[in-house]
């Protein structure tokens, strides 16, 4: 169990963190997702005691310890950082048996030791026989294995992975991504990543927590924050999402001439509100359903690739948003760019305007 | 006239090859061209020109250069080669190899070597401070490091001494603790450590520069401690400009004259390098004796360097491999 408390960091004028708190289970595999200066890597450099918090605010426990001001070298931990960080002047073979080799020697492994598990660990990472190789003769993707190797060879508490995959090109990232979430079944090592590809920690983690200018907007499992996301910074960082704006009123959402349901205001006197759906809940049709329907013009519409992605603009305000329909849908209705259409909301998340992001 | 033209061929008779193995036929005349040694070095080159080349302009700039390092380096190097063939095999031993002159090679070698020695220490730590921390006046400290570059030898050699005499700023001090240091070798080695140290510094500036800090907190999260990390993780990739910076600074102390000479004392047999007594000897027009220690001196800076610089290609190819 990884807990951090309280914790904040200033860079001079700059607060990276404000006050953060996290606990992380053991076993589990953690996403921290953020945009850059969302302060994501500098709490997991605090974790890892590569960076201190601010003197007296807060505190890194490691199973109930206070580690807050250990140095990195006495905590344990396995980093991977973004570029890997290999050591050019050593083999794969060196590399990996550095954290081993660099023990004291009372509790140093023997020599014969020391090789079988390396060669083990390189065959966990699927670098079997490339032991004598230097990280210059391998690629990108073959360097991060060796990193998590050298990472695990000194058999961390916990697994911190900086952007693991962000040097990567599209194809190997998407391929280690699986790889690594197969290598935490097998390992079961408590790990944090962090990463600002909301797709890499939906897929990846078993939980999430989304992080905006130095603070968590929310903590939960892929489906959670996807699905019910907190807040509207959360639904615009995960995934594509168009954003309407209306008026909520004793629970009923108006959008133009159209009333929806909006249940989690029914307080609300006339609000200006914020609507949330995302492209691939919204419905198309030739002909208007009543009510809950908004007409619309499409402007554009790209059906290449699994789904049509149409553009449209609507009727009363002007406002573009974006729908993607699959193959299967789109054949029930009339697409024509210039032409008219009705759009139906599902599953919207209304927000009062008053929250700022 | 012709008498010493003769005199030139008699000389540079080593450097003839006679048949040459790689014979070269000028272009213009079809006759064979019978250059000095050279040419076997030359020619394999010169083939290589010949190839088309994505980047033109080597036969040029080869040209250039071999003619410039002529004019500059090896025509007034080989002119102490000729005038010290001139000697007899007796006059030249007894010129190189007196005691007197014996005692200047060990002091100038030992001084030297152990003057880089010193500046390899310090001059990764000045290295390494400009280059890892952020502090007040970094620039100002960092021009500093040229000082030794631009100052007139003379003036640090009367700056030194002053202050490192019996009654200066420092050396009244040394003296208290019973260190002699101006007017003794250690006086040499002080200067000698002044002028060498911006070599170091400035070939190890930039190679540190390009390690990432990350390879130091990667070696700190697998539990190696400070010592460790520079030893294991710095040190290896920084070796190839260290040497450098050493061979540099070693070369540069080698021929140094004018600060050594102020805070030396130049005592026979004790405090007199070997510049120095080259200048002796010219003042008393032996040139003859001049130039004999000049070669020496050469060879044995030349064998040195030589060698430091296969050492250092030779770990510039362990680190890179």
């Amino acid at each position: 169990m990884i807990e951090a408390q309280n914790i904040t960091k200033r860079f001079g004028e700059f607060k990276a963190l404000n006050n953060v708190s996290l606990s992380v289970k053991s076993g589990e595999l953690l996403a921290l997702l953020g945009p850059s200066g969302s302060g994501k890597t500098t709490l997991l450099r605090i974790i890892a005691g590569l960076e201190f918090p601010d003197r007296g605010a807060g505190r890194v426990l490691f199973n109930g310890e206070d580690v807050t001001y250990n140095p990195a070298a006495s905590r344990q931990v396995g980093f991977a950082f973004q570029h890997y960080a290999l050591f050019r002047h050593m083999t794969v073979f060196e590399n990996v048996a550095f954290g081993l080799r660099v023990r004291p020697a009372a509790t140093r492994p023997l020599e014969t030791e020391i090789r079988r598990r390396v060669i083990e660990l390189l065959s966990l990472v699927q670098l079997d026989n490339m032991d004598k190789r230097f990280p210059t003769q391998l690629s990108g993707g073959q360097r991060q294995r060796v990193a998590l190797a050298r990472a695990l060879a000194v058999q961390p508490k916990v697994l911190l992975l900086d952007e693991p995959f962000g040097a990567l090109d599209a194809k190997v990232r998407k391929e280690l991504r699986r790889w690594l979430r197969q290598l935490h079944k097998e390992i079961h090592i408590t790990s944090i990543f962090v990463t600002h590809d909301q797709d890499e920690a939906l897929e990846v983690a078993s939980r999430v927590v989304v992080m905006n200018k130095g603070a968590i907007e929310q903590i939960g499992t892929p489906e959670e924050v996807y699905d019910r996301p907190a807040n509207p910074f959360v639904y615009n960082f995960l995934g594509s999402v168009n954003l309407f704006h209306g008026r909520v009123h004793g629970g009923q959402v108006h959008l133009g001439n159209t009333s929806l349901p909006a249940p989690e205001h029914p307080e609300a006197q006339d609000a200006p509100a914020m609507i949330y759906v995302r492209p691939h809940e919204i419905h198309v049709a030739n002909q208007s359903n009543g009510q809950q329907s908004l007409p619309a013009l499409i402007r554009d519409v790209n059906p290449a690739g699994p789904l049509v992605h149409i553009e449209l603009e609507r009727l009363d305000d002007g406002a573009k948003f974006a729908v993607e329909l699959t193959r299967e849908q789109s054949r029930n209705v009339q697409l024509t760019p210039g032409s008219q259409v009705f759009v139906e909301l599902k599953n919207l998340r209304v927000f009062s305007e008053d929250y700022s992001i | 006239m012709k008498g010493r033209n003769n005199e030139l061929v008699f000389y540079c008779a080593p450097f003839f090859v006679q048949p040459n193995p790689y014979e070269i036929i000028s272009i213009n005349t079809q006759k064979p061209l019978t250059y000095c040694r050279f040419a076997v070095i030359l020619f394999p080159l010169m083939r290589i020109a010949r190839e088309h080349s994505p980047l033109p302009g080597f036969r040029l700039t080869l040209g250039y250069s071999v003619f410039y390092l002529s004019l500059i380096v090896l025509i007034p190097l080989g002119a102490a080669f000729l005038k010290t063939a001139g000697m007899t095999w007796g006059a030249f031993v007894e010129a190189v190899a007196s005691p007197r002159v014996m005692a200047s090679y060990r002091l100038t070698f030992g001084a030297s070597l152990i003057a880089a020695v010193i500046n390899s220490v310090f001059g990764l730590v000045v290295a390494w401070v400009l280059v890892r921390y952020r502090f007040p006046f970094k620039r100002v400290i960092d021009a500093f490091v040229d000082l030794p570059f631009a100052l007139p030898t003379a003036v640090a050699g009367i700056a030194l001494a002053a202050i490192y005499s019996k009654n200066g700023w420092i050396g009244h001090y040394l003296e208290m603790v019973g260190i002699k240091a101006a007017f003794s070798r250690l006086g040499v080695v002080i200067a000698l450590t002044f002028i060498g140290l911006p070599f170091v510094v400035r070939t190890v500036q930039p190679v540190l520069e390009a390690l990432e800090p990350e390879l130091e907190e990667a070696a700190a999260s697998l539990g190696a401690n400070r010592w460790q990390t520079f030893r294991r993780v710095l040190l290896p990739p920084l070796y190839p400009s260290l040497l450098t910076g050493f061979a540099l600074a070693f070369a540069r102390a080698l021929g140094e004259y004018g600060s050594v000479v102020f805070i030396s004392g130049n005592m026979p047999m004790r405090t007199e390098i070997t510049p120095l007594l080259i200048i002796t000897k010219l003042e008393q027009y032996d040139y003859n004796g001049a130039t004999a220690i000049a070669v020496v001196m050469l060879v044995f800076s030349f064998a040195l360097l030589l060698g430091i610089n296969l050492l250092q290609k030779w770990s510039l190819k362990e680190w890179s491999a």
